[in-house]
């Protein structure tokens, strides 16, 4: 990997804003992305929970209405840079659903319009797009905190065209949130459910934990049980991860917090993987599941290794080669308008872009193409890498069938031990 | 490597401790005056560690006005930074100062001397240039055991005590307890001994009238022909080699063409010192006096402490009686630190670094061996021989300090002497080299004579520590009312694993001990080999008694199983004795090893994330299909339990 030196010196936390750190603008300069996504960052939460290391906060200034001016400024100069309307764009968090309802409208407004999808208000599946040719579906999604989803959110989102809601539920277990010092109320999950449904938004994702702190197998099968009963489109089902400078991180260096066994997290995952296929879902990534081809688009994006544009404080964007990061500060991402300020920046060599496509790919359970695997092997690295690729066959880590190469089903929990030796 | 006779106490010493033990006084009054040469007085200063020598030191220095108040520093002689930094003395150092007494001019040339076990040797050493000697007692610790162990080697080599109880400022100084116990256990009249500050000052004056007027004067020449004791030697970055020596007899000059007895070599005298205590250059240094010459000498290797220097054209016909060399006891490897641990820190962490340092140490510290060892765990790296455990951290120390590379250490050991079926004998300092079972008629090992001195309550600890570890007990007596001095014989490897720092905790700190190798011993000693699926793994290997093979075992393959990570497959951990196995355990296959979350902001970190995971697998070591990491290595062959 080769870091842009002058750019990746400026990388400090909390520097003030200006100095030498570039812009988006300036970054992208000379790079030819063809931009299939956007992902938008709203930071603000109304508590921070002890497993998360996105970058949100309780804003005790209300900085809501600038943030979305700024951000309807981010939007029109990004449009300049889509050479088409946009597949898919996702407003992630912190918590969007904590934007008060008209300017949550006013934000999607402006991203649905940088996205190239007009400002009418449906943008549903199988639509037309702005030049009237038919298009992939477009999807639109938000994510909600289930407390936050009331009925006049529901309909705001509906009104903006959203057409996929991806809810924070975690658990079910008032203890198991707890040890995640999570505070939304379980029971407000099947209320959000439900108005949403009652808006027509029905592709809606669920978020899972497993192997939190103190639980038990039978935890795990009572929360996937109760999330199947509100019958989602998509479940997302991922093991706990302990991420550095983290509340929860610290509690179990100082012995807080015991993590639960190898052993059981490994049965959980099992669990997950049968009960899910039993009711009728396709499991498609490591932690994603689906009804149907009711597939995340927009996560599909990243894990082909597209490109997709960056908008709001911390989010990350990728361009041909070139990731990076915005600056993870309200205020300095606030004053630099329109376009943000970079934090990291990273343009890779062509070793590291072919090591991530493997990396990323593989996640995949129906895996690469055979011909993509090779397209790759073409690139240098290919001996290193088709020698590691032999290893994990013969050691039955990896499958290959007619046109495929995949992680053996039987592998998915070990699937790093695979993809490190593919970079 | 021939076997070498351990390092034997001087008779007279084990005479002392006989009569010491029935309570008989023991030192007798200074030997018969001679005639004076120039008014010279060649004194050493001793005592437990940190009971003020260094401190003392300095005091004289700045009594005498060798050092003004500006230039005066706290333990002014200690120089090495890691003397400095540590507080303690680590090379004795000699110093020549001059003191007024009853109108007479006197020449004191002295020597602070460190306190450690591990340092003894440099304490014999300064003795043997010495008349006398200036015993120190912390009047708030007491007699401790390199008090005793000092006196001991001072009284053996001949030389005049002055006891001195320091510390008199502290409140919880007890001079007249300390004075007991000296009378005690050392048979000096409790009214002899000197009270002093060396912080404050108090006492000073009066110790050097004492020194003049008690001490002997050194005894004049007994052949005009030139016999000079090299007592130590260090190398300089600049001058090389720089040889100390007592002119017994005789004088040298600048210029001067000298002989080494021992060696046979010859070389040409290009410059004379005195430490006063700056450097200061003379043309000549004459009977009795105590300085330092260079003479383009490269390496200590070629130079022999102990040795006589004389005039090559006109040669004394015999040596004077010199000591020997201190014996290695304590053994370990040294390996370059691979990867993680040298990152960021700019030291080297390969081999050939390693070896440079360790070679450029030893022009500087001569008392440890090295040779090349590899192991198919950790590669190529040196088994190193020490005097001691605070040696081996101490050399450790420098090499990463001085010599700028990353070690990694594994746990110490000591020799072996193998008897063979076929009657000959071989020393080993590594359960790696042990001959086949079948060959072996007999394991032998190094014995110490263990003396503890400990508050009286913790006796009966302290036995049955003793008594855990193989010891057998020898005598126990009074100090005090409230201290006692217990005597047993202990194998050392029963001393290095783990001892000390039980001493320590048993008696809160208050306990002190000395040791000496006495013997090589038989016992029932086996070799236990540790097996990673099946593959024994050499490094891992260890010699020790066979009552305590299994519980030995048992820990080694407990932390084994911690630090190995899991593998796609199941891990059998074993140890054997022979082809018997006496402790097994095992390392589940693993279960997981993923990224759970991989989106569009996490791609570069989880990247790198796995890419450490790659590196980290490049640098383990493979035994068979399993595995292991230097760092798991090192937690395994790291000490205690
Ligand atoms: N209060 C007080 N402290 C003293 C006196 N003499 C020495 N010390 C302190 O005791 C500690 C040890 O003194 P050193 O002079 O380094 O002892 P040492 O005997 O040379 O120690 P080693 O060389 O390690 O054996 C230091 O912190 C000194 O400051 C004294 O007379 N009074
Ligand atoms: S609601 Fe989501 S973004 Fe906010 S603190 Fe909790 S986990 Fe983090
Ligand atoms: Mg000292």
């Amino acid at each position: 990997m080769a870091s842009l030196p002058i750019l990746s010196s400026a990388a400090r936390p909390g520097a003030a804003a200006g100095a030498a750190r570039p812009t988006v603008e300036r970054i992208l300069q000379g790079a030819r992305p063809s931009f299939r996504a956007a992902y938008a960052h709203v930071p603000f939460c109304s508590h921070k929970c002890h497993y998360c290391d996105f970058y949100s906060f309780v804003d005790s200034e209300d900085r809501q209405e600038r943030f979305v001016i700024r951000m309807e400024s981010e939007c029109r100069a990004a449009a300049a840079l889509y050479q088409a309307p946009l597949q898919s764009v996702f407003v992630g968090g912190g918590t969007p659903t904590m934007l008060r309802p008209n300017l949550l409208a006013r934000t999607l407004s402006a991203l649905r319009e940088s996205a190239g999808w007009g400002a009418g208000v449906s943008a549903g599946p199988g639509e037309q797009n702005a030049s009237g040719t038919s298009s992939q579906p477009r999807e639109f999604t938000v994510e909600a905190n289930p407390d936050t989803v009331t009925e006049e959110v529901a309909r705001v989102l509906a009104e903006s065209g959203v057409n996929r809601v991806s809810m924070g539920c975690q658990s079910f277990h008032p203890h198991l949130l707890k040890a995640l010092e999570r505070t939304h109320n379980p029971e407000s999950v099947p209320l959000a459910v439900e108005r949403l449904r009652n808006q027509g938004i029905n592709n809606i994702n669920l978020d899972l934990i497993f192997a939190i702190p103190g639980s038990s197998l039978a935890d795990w099968e009572a929360d996937l049980q109760a999330a199947l009963k509100l019958e989602p489109s998509h479940l997302s089902c991922y093991g706990l991860v302990y991420e550095p400078n983290t509340p929860l991180f610290l509690r179990r260096q100082t012995g807080a917090v015991l993590p639960i066994e190898e052993d059981l997290e490994a049965s959980m995952y099992e669990l997950a993987r049968s009960t899910l296929a039993s009711a009728g879902y396709g499991h498609y990534e490591i932690s994603n599941w689906s009804r149907g081809e009711q597939r995340c688009q927009h996560n599909l994006v990243y894990w082909d290794n597209g490109d997709w544009f960056a908008h709001g404080p911390s989010a990350s964007g990728h361009a041909s080669g070139i990731r990076w990061k915005n600056v993870p500060r309200l205020t300095d991402w606030l004053e630099s308008d329109p376009w943000s300020l970079v934090q990291d920046v990273e343009s890779l060599a062509s070793d590291a872009r072919t090591g991530e496509a493997f990396m990323l790919g593989l996640r995949l359970i129906g895996g690469m193409e055979l011909s993509r695997v090779a397209e790759l092997l073409a690139q240098p690295g290919g001996a290193r890498r088709e020698a590691a690729i032999a290893e994990a066959l013969s050691s039955g880590l990896l499958e290959r069938s007619e046109s495929r190469l995949r992680i053996a089903p039987h592998a998915l929990l070990v699937s790093d031990s695979v993809l490190c030796t593919l970079l | 490597m021939p076997p070498r006779r351990p390092r034997s106490l001087l008779q007279p010493q084990l005479q002392l401790r006989n009569e010491l033990t029935y309570g008989a006084p023991i030192l007798s009054p200074a030997r018969t005056p001679i005639l004076a040469a120039v008014q010279i007085r060649n004194f050493s200063i001793i005592a437990h560690i940190d009971h003020g020598k260094s401190t003392l030191a300095d005091r004289l220095l700045q009594a005498t006005h060798a050092v003004s108040e500006r230039q005066a520093r706290a333990q002014f002689l200690d120089s090495m930074d890691l003397e400095r930094e540590r507080g303690i003395t680590i090379k004795a150092s000699a110093v020549t100062v001059h003191h007024t007494f009853k109108g007479e001019d006197f020449e004191l040339n002295f020597i602070d001397t460190p306190g450690h076990v591990d340092f003894a040797y440099e304490v014999s050493r300064a003795l043997s240039a010495c008349e006398g000697a200036i015993l120190v007692v912390d009047s708030t610790q007491g007699v401790q055991a390199q008090t005793v162990a000092n006196a001991y080697l001072a009284v053996g080599g001949g030389l005049e005590l002055i006891p001195v109880i320091n510390k008199i400022d502290l409140p919880a100084a007890d001079p007249d307890a300390v004075a007991m116990e000296i009378e005690q256990v050392l048979g000096l009249a409790a009214e002899d001994c000197l009270l002093v500050s060396a912080k404050s000052g108090q006492g000073i004056n009066e110790l050097l009238d004492l020194i003049c007027q008690k001490l002997p004067a050194p005894r004049p020449s007994v052949t005009d022909k030139l016999r000079a004791l090299v007592f130590d030697a260090k190398y300089d970055d600049y001058r090389g080699v720089v040889v100390y020596l007592r002119i017994f007899d005789g004088k040298l000059r600048t210029g001067d063409r000298i002989r080494m007895m021992g060696t046979g070599r010859t070389l040409s005298v290009t410059e004379i010192n005195r430490y006063t205590p700056f450097t200061e250059r003379v043309k000549e240094l004459n009977t009795a006096q105590v300085g330092s010459i260079c003479a383009s000498i490269r390496t200590l290797a070629d130079v022999r402490v102990g040795d006589t220097v004389t005039l090559d054209s006109d040669p004394a016909d015999e040596a004077l009686p010199g000591y020997e060399e201190p014996m290695q006891m304590v053994f370990c490897d040294f390996y370059p630190a691979t990867g993680g641990e040298s990152e960021g820190t700019g030291k080297r962490a390969d081999f050939e670094g390693l070896r440079e340092a360790v070679e450029k140490l030893h022009i500087n510290d001569a008392s440890f061996t090295f040779e090349v060892q590899h192991s198919e765990a950790l590669g190529f790296g040196f088994r190193c021989g020490f005097l001691g455990l605070l040696h081996m951290d101490i050399v450790q120390e420098r090499l990463e300090r001085e010599g700028g590379v990353e070690v990694v250490q594994t746990a110490p050991t000591v020799s072996y002497f193998i008897d063979l079926t076929d009657g000959t004998s071989i020393e080993i300092h590594n359960p790696a080299d042990l001959p086949d079972p079948a060959r072996i008629k007999a394991i032998r090992e190094p014995i110490v004579k263990l003396e503890i001195i400990c508050p009286t309550e913790n006796i009966g600890d302290l036995i049955r520590l003793c008594d855990a570890r193989r010891g057998t007990f020898k005598t126990q007596r009074f100090v005090s009312e409230t201290r006692q001095i217990l005597d047993y014989e202990l194998p050392l490897a029963e001393i290095i694993y783990d001892f000390y720092d039980k001493l320590k905790s048993i008696t809160r700190g208050y306990g002190t001990m000395d040791y000496d190798i006495i013997c090589y011993r038989e016992d029932r000693l086996v070799k236990v080999n540790i097996l990673v699926n099946n593959e024994p793994v050499e490094a891992l290997s260890l010699i020790c008694h066979r009552d305590s093979a299994e519980q030995r075992s048992r820990n080694i393959l407990t932390k084994l199983r911690k630090q190995i990570d899991r593998h796609q497959f199941e891990i059998a951990l074993q140890a054997s004795i022979g082809g018997r196995i006496i402790a097994r355990e095992s390392i589940k296959a693993m279960r997981k090893n993923v990224t759970a979350k991989c989106y569009g902001g996490d791609v570069s970190r989880k990247r790198k994330l796995l890419e450490k995971q790659k590196a980290g697998k490049k640098r383990m070591k493979q035994i068979g299909q399993v595995s292991i990491s230097q760092e798991a290595f090192m937690a395994v062959l790291d000490q205690g339990d």
